[in-house]
Order: structure tokens, then sequence, then C-alpha cells
């Protein structure tokens, strides 16, 4: 790395600092607690319009009248709004980690199965330190590419102060505020996330991530990302990150909204694999996601994909509202379970265009003492005529402490529409296993291998580089559990 | 009127009224209907319910003049007519026929542990007026048919009706529910199948319009017994049939069918539960409906899997025809389960009837509502030809043919 380099993020930190501690706050330490004064705070903070300010405020009222919904199958105390840090905290003002030698040597042991670089690790673990290696040049390189285009790839903070037209179009147009409590609680307090044009005919022609954005260094426990794409483009989207990744707030509430205009797609591809909690049940992340895409326009196609490993508790349920004719939704998913951890996790497809087509395949694997749920919706509203849904949720049950759960609902107002769902429920075939063992595979390896196999219909969904990660972190949320 | 006064209002009416511990009891379920009550909202299995004619509705009851009838025509075979959802007394060296007792009320009210949260249930417990109790002695082989008569307009019956099968019986059971007038029935069968048992339940139900049917039965099965369930609904009144069943001991099965068919504006709600609490069980839930015009309904199935319950087989299958554009069908196949070593599954479908289907026959020369009627009865060709007994396939076969005829 070369001294130029060295100085200008030396001096970027330096600017950040300053701009988070001495500017507006002098001393001021973030407070705890949820009230209208932490929302213009954060808003301040933000150098937000006025505009933004009052949404967030009419936010926090309708949340203020809301209750958590309760209908999903988990269980966890009661969380305390008012004991949250609603801005994550200024550099410095939270103990990090010197160096590795002070993290967790498991977690560095997954990091080197996962074939993870060492700088990498470092930033990964929240490990202090001030020089991020070369991403930011890198970063840099392909923000040109994408600004030749006229794709427009920022955080959702920038684009409020620079795109205000199109924030105040769709922000909000997909999940309404006041949609549930914790659709409303994020509207309220987001303080990051990503924003996505595409503009007509355009077709991205790499697959972004948060990884690629300079400011991605604190996604922030309220993350909120909108995805437009407009006539005719495509973009391919993928969030997170195979690696565990250390945080230290407990809950989580994402909002993630996309939208695909006319002949347009989008594919969102998520590996989450947060912290979830020791092998006693303790301590873990609580995500509480709503992520939902509107296929507006005719013949565009959304797509979700995602990896489950993390979190103590996931709520999470990528929908798609069909509205334009021929649109088309799909959902594939992988969630594990292991040790305490609980998952509800499933899709929710609503047919309201006609020829509309969806396609949801869901694999859930419980081990340990978890509890995975899928829990999906599908529903053909009167004119979806000719609309099309095929279902496929299959549980995978290890040990016989843990339990798989499949609640779907079915509605059909249509009687062109036609709908077919199976799900089915088993323990690892024992011929399988034996067939394995007897070529010479240990127990864990042959059940790693059977789980990859039970898993390839959605791991080949994922972009390459994500798909052999993804197929690693599979055989890792597995050990210690198998034999 | 609310239920509280109308349970006041009528209490002398009322089955067991006087009575201390169901007087407690009886106070709690009306504090659960204060309360909760029937909120739409967080109960699902409320969908698409007129709830006004079972909260508000006009409590009125009245034990016929006629009497019920009790005939054993053939050997080991009996048939009975019930009146208003009574019947007299019998009792010979094979079967045994009382009155329900208040012991029977309290014996399910402390040991339902499968459902608490079925409103129309308690509505039964709360407003009991009628019921009966069979009980199939030892080591026989019985087949009884029961017809369900209500003799006048507008009453409301709430029945709790038990039936034991004791050691080695074996009980073949119809029961028809074909009334004409607009009254209101809330049937509640509470069925015990005893070690190496059997029962085959069949449910004709063909109520006239505006004939309410709400028919819940919870069943329990002990080590080695089958319980076999085929409901066949031609109603035209609403009917709803929730179907408990509790596999308690190893090896026993239980299997809940179910056909409907609906058209007119008429509403059907249907839920099956198997409860898995012991090893080497199995069971099947298969519901099948063709719903025409305006008709909507909703399907529930559930299978619960103890962490005990290993081995289990545990099997859900829903279809649904929808003959047009306005029906709509719900249907939500649910699994959970706590065991590790099991094969459960479900499917669910949707849908209209095969085009492809249609233009083959067609293409043979049939109008396009021959080759509908011809495809729907294939539908449910498989329920129908697995009944064995001939006259009741007979039975069945007419009411399909009947509704089949309106279809147009």
């Amino acid at each position: 790395m070369n001294s130029e380099t060295l100085n200008t993020l030396d001096s970027y930190s330096k600017n950040k600092y300053k701009y988070g501690f001495v500017t507006e706050i002098d001393d001021e330490k973030p407070k705890k607690g949820l009230n209208e004064d932490t929302i213009k705070f954060i808003s301040l903070k933000k150098n937000e319009p006025e505009w933004m300010l009052d949404w967030r405020l009419k936010a926090y009222s309708k949340w203020k009248k809301m209750k958590e919904p309760k209908w999903a199958n988990l269980s966890f105390p009661e969380i305390d709004y008012q004991d949250i840090y609603y801005y994550s905290a200024p550099k410095g003002f939270e103990k990090k980690p010197k160096d590795l030698s002070e993290v967790d040597p498991k977690l560095i042991d997954t990091y080197n199965k996962l074939g993870i670089p060492l700088e990498e690790q470092k930033v990964l673990a929240g490990v202090a330190v001030d020089v991020v290696f070369d991403s930011v040049s890198v970063a840099t390189t392909y923000k040109g590419e994408l600004e030749k285009l006229g794709i427009i790839f920022c955080s959702i903070g920038e684009a409020i102060q620079k795109h205000p037209d199109l924030i105040k179009k769709y922000l909000g147009s997909v999940i309404p505020p006041g949609d549930h409590s914790f659709s409303a609680l994020n509207s309220a307090v987001f303080t990051d996330g990503s924003f996505v044009y595409i503009p007509e005919g355009v077709k991205c022609p790499m697959e972004l991530s948060t990884y690629f954005r300079i400011n991605a260094e604190n996604t922030g426990q309220f993350e909120r990302t909108l995805i437009i794409a407009d006539k005719g483009s495509y973009v391919s989207y993928l969030e997170g990150c195979t690696a565990p990744k250390r945080d230290d707030n407990q809950l989580h509430a994402a909002n993630v909204e996309l939208i695909a205009l006319e002949d347009a797609e989008i594919k969102y591809s998520t590996v989450q694999n947060w912290y979830p909690g020791d092998e006693d049940g303790k301590g873990g992340i609580y995500n509480f996601v709503t992520k939902r895409g509107l296929c507006a326009g005719k013949n565009s196609k959304i797509s979700w994909t995602q990896v489950e490993t993390g979190s103590a508790i996931t709520w999470k349920y990528p929908s798609c509202i069909l509205k334009g004719d021929n649109s088309i939704g799909e959902f594939y998913s992988v969630a594990i379970t292991n040790n305490f951890q609980q998952a509800d996790t499933g899709t929710k497809m609503t047919h309201i265009g006609k020829n509309t087509k969806s396609k949801i395949i869901s694999k859930g694997i419980s081990l340990g003492k978890s509890q995975n749920t899928y829990r999906g919706e599908v529903s053909f509203l009167r004119k979806a005529d000719k609309a099309r849904n095929y279902t496929q949720c299959d549980s995978l049950l290890v040990g016989n402490q843990c339990g798989a759960h499949t609640v779907p609902y079915i509605d059909s107002k249509n009687n062109t529409a036609v709908i077919e769902h199976e799900a089915s429920t088993s323990k690892i075939n024992e011929d399988q296993l034996y067939y394995c063992r007897q070529r010479g595979l240990s127990h864990e390896e042959a059940v790693s291998l059977i789980v990859n196999g039970f898993c390839k219909q959605v791991l080949q969904e994922l972009p390459m580089e994500f798909a052999v990660e993804a197929q690693k972190l599979v055989s890792i949320s597995l050990e210690g559990s198998v034999g | 009127m609310n239920i509280q006064d109308n349970y006041q209002k009528n209490k002398k009416n009322i089955f067991f009224s006087e009575n201390k511990d169901i007087q407690t009891h009886r106070k709690k379920l009306i504090n659960i209907f204060e309360n909760d009550g029937f909120n739409k909202k967080n109960n699902e299995s409320l969908k698409n319910i007129n709830l006004k004619n079972f909260i508000d509705f006009k409590y009125r009851y009245l034990i016929s003049e006629e009497t019920s009838v009790i005939n054993n025509n053939q050997e080991n075979s009996y048939s009975i007519v019930s009146v208003n959802g009574q019947c007299s007394s019998f009792k010979d060296d094979k079967i045994e026929i009382t009155k329900i007792l208040d012991e029977d009320y309290n014996d399910f009210s402390k040991n339902n542990t499968i459902e608490n949260n079925d409103h129309f249930v308690n509505l039964n417990s709360l407003f009991l007026n009628s019921g009966f109790k069979i009980v199939i002695k030892k080591n026989n082989n019985i087949k009884i048919k029961i017809s369900n008569i209500i003799t006048d307009d507008n009453l409301t019956i709430f029945q709790k009706n038990n039936y034991i099968c004791e050691e080695g019986s074996s009980l073949n059971l119809i029961e028809e529910y074909e009334n004409k007038n607009n009254s209101t029935s809330n049937i509640l069968n509470v069925i015990k199948l005893e070690k190496n048992s059997q029962l085959n339940h069949f449910l004709i139900q063909d109520n006239s319009p505006n004939h309410n049917l709400i028919i819940t039965s919870h069943s329990s099965c002990k080590k080695d017994s089958t319980y076999t369930q085929k409901v066949y609904n031609f109603s035209e009144g609403y009917v709803r049939n929730f179907h408990y069943s509790e596999l308690i001991e190893a090896n026993s099965e239980a299997d809940l069918q179910g056909i409907f068919f609906l058209k007119d504006n008429n509403t059907s709600n249907n839920k099956t539960f198997v409860k898995h609490l012991a090893e080497d069980c199995k069971s099947n839930q298969v519901y099948k409906g063709i719903l025409n015009d305006r008709s909507k309904a909703t399907y529930f199935s559930n299978t619960y899997v103890d962490q005990v319950a290993q081995k289990t087989e545990g099997y859900q299958l829903s279809k649904g025809i929808l003959l047009s554009d306005n029906a709509s069908y719900f249907s939500k196949p649910e699994l959970k389960i706590y065991a590790d070593d099991v094969k459960c599954s479900h499917g669910s479908t949707i849908g209209p009837i095969d085009e492809n289907a249609i233009f083959y026959l067609r293409s043979r020369g049939m109008s396009k509502i021959a080759a509908t009627k011809i495809l729907i009865s294939s539908f449910i060709n498989e329920e129908l030809s697995s009944i064995d007994n001939a006259q009741m396939s007979e039975i069945i076969q007419k009411k399909l043919v009947r509704y089949l005829s309106k279809i147009k």
C-alpha cells in the first residue's frame, strides 16, 4: 500500500470522527431510548430535509399505537425499545478488540474455513483498523463504471440528499410505514442502507453488493434498502456476507423494498450469518426483517434467494406482489437452525395480475434444540387469471430435540389459477448415509454432503462466488451437532 | 342478545345447570366469550362465517313428543332415529345407550387436551341441551345407523354424544343429517377407542339452505386402535366440520377424510387435526372440495408430532376444484414436528378442471358439461369406490348425480 492511499484514508477516517463527534453533538454521547428527540437527532445528524423528518415522525406516531406481531412460532423475551441505541455509536465509543488475538478463536477458526483473507478477517471481527486495505480503490473503480451507465448506487442517506424525487416517489410505496410494528420502527429510525436505481434498458454488468460501497463500514441495525429497476433493466444485488459478523446490536429490523417496472428483473440474494448465540442459547441477534418486492410492470420479475444460518431469531418473509400481467416471483430459501436458534421464515406471493407465475422452494434444516418454521402465503386475487404457483417446502430433522414446522396459507379466488403445494418432513435417509459411510466418509462428512445435496436446488440460484462460500457455510453450520 | 343473557334466561332448559362444578366451568366459558369472544381478526378458523347467526341467536329448544326409535332389525345391526338430539335408553349384551350425564360433561371439560380454544365447542358446552352415550361392549362387531331428525323450525340444538368402543370391539357407524327446517345444530362427538378397537365413521350431510350444521369430533385412540372417518357434505346450508384426533398409545391410526360439494352462496369450513403422542402411529387427512357459483370453503389440516412419537407417518392432502369465477378456497396444511424419525408430508392443489382432459373428452364427441361431470366424478372416484357398503354407496351416488345436474 503506498503512502498516498494511507494518507487519504487517514484523513478520511479523521474527518468522519470530526463529523461524528464535534459538529452537532459536541461531547454528547448518543442516548438510549426511542422518542421524538431521538428521531430528530437522527434526522439532524444525517442532515435530512424537512419532509424526511416528517415522514419519520409520522411513522413513529404509527409505531406507538402498534404491537409486535405475535403470530410467529417464536419465543423470546419482551423487547425493551427504550434500552437500545438508535444511532450507531461514533467511532471509538465502543470497545473494539485491538488485534485478532483478542477475538474469539472460534470465530477465527470459522473465517479460516471459509477461506477469508487475514485483512478481511480483521474488518469482519470489528478489529479497530484505520486502514481498510485496498477495497476503497476497488470500489471507486466500480463506481465509475456504474456511473457511466447511469446507475445510481449509493447509501440511502446520500440518495435522500441527491435524489429526493425518486425517494419521495418510492420510499414506503411497497412497505408502507404502517404495515406492522417493525416496518414502522424501521421507517422512524433507519440510519443506513443502500439505494439502487437502474435506468431504462440498462443491464447492470456486475453483482451489486454493499461490499463495494465506500461507506458501508457500518451497515447499521435499522437498514433500509430501496432498489428500483426501471423499464427493461436488470440488476442482481447481494446482501450480507458468508462470514459471521461481529455486531453489538441485538435487535435488527431492516426493511428492503424492490420495485420492478415493465420488463425489468431484480435478483436479490442474501446470505445471513449473524451471531446466533452460544451453545446454551444466550445472546444472539434478533433479526426482524421485512422484505417485499413489487412487480409493478408487465413481464417484470423478482427473485429472492436466501441462505439463513445465523441469528438467534429470524423473522423474515421476503415477498412478491405480482401486480403487472405476466410478472414472475421466485423465492428460494435455505434456513439452517442449530442449538437454540429459532427461525420463522417464508414468503408471500400475492397474485394480482393476469398470467402471473410464482415459484417457492424452501428447505429447512433443524439441528440441536432449534425450531424451524416455514410460513408462506400464496393468494390469487379475483383478477389473477391463469396465474400459476408451485410451492415445495421440505424439512430435514437432525436429532430428536428440534422441531420443524410448515404453515402454508393457500387462498384462491380465481377459478383459472392453478396452485400446487407439496411439503415433506423427514430425517436423513439411512440408506444414503450408509452409502456414503461405506465409501469412507466420516459420519459428519456424510451428513454434510447429504444436506448440501438437499439444499442444492436453492444454492445453485446464488451467484457463483456466493454459492461456493454458501456450500462451505452449510457444512460449518452442521458442525458439532451431528454424530 | 349477548351470550351471557341468553344463557341466564334459558338456564332451566339447559343440561346440568344445577351442578356446581359445571357452573364454574361455564362461568369460565362466558368469561372467554366476553374477553376475546369471536374476534375474527386473530382467529382464522372463523374465516367466512356469518357470526351473527351464532352469537346473536334466539335460543329455542323443545323436547319432541315423537320418541326416538331404536331397532335391532338384524343381528348386530341397529338403526336409531334420534329426535332433536335425544335418544331413549337401550341396553342389551352388545351395546348400551344412555343419556349423557354430568360426569361425561366433566370428563370432557377436564380431560380435553387437544383443543381448548374452539369457540363453537365452548358454545356447545354452555348451552348443552341434548345428547346420548353409546357404549360398544368388548369384542363385539356392530353396525349402527343414526338418523338425526329435528321436528320443528328455528330450534337450536346443542348436542354432545359420547361413543365408547371397548377393547376389541368394532363399530360401523353411519350418521345422517338431512334436515329441511331452519334450525341450527351444534354437535360434539366425543369418541374413545380402547385397545384394539375399530370405528368406521360415516357422516352424510345434506341439509337445506337455511339449516346450519356445526359438527365437531374429538377422538382418542389407544393401542392398536383405528379410527376412520369419512364426511360427505352435500349440504346447501352452512356446515362446519372440525375433527380432532389424538393418537395416545402406540400403533394406533387415524384417518380423516372428507368431500364437500358447494354451490350458490354456500360456505363450508373444515378442519382436521391429528396429534401424534405415541410411537408407530399413522395418520391420514384427505379433503377434496368442489366449489361452484359463489361458494367459499376453508380447509385447515394439521399434524402435530410430539417428541416421543418416533416412527410416525402422517400424510395430508387437500384438493380443490373451482368451477366458477366467484368461488374461493382457502387451505392451510400445517405440520408441527418435534420428533426426527418421521415421515410426514402434505400436498395441496387448487385449480380449475384440467382443460386438456376436457379437450380430450370433447374431441371424442362429448358436450362440455358432460365432460365436466365425468371429470368431477373421477376426481372423487377414489373416495366413492372405497365405500364397502352397497346401500350407502347408492345414497351417495344419488346425491352426487343431483349435485352434478345443477352444473351448467
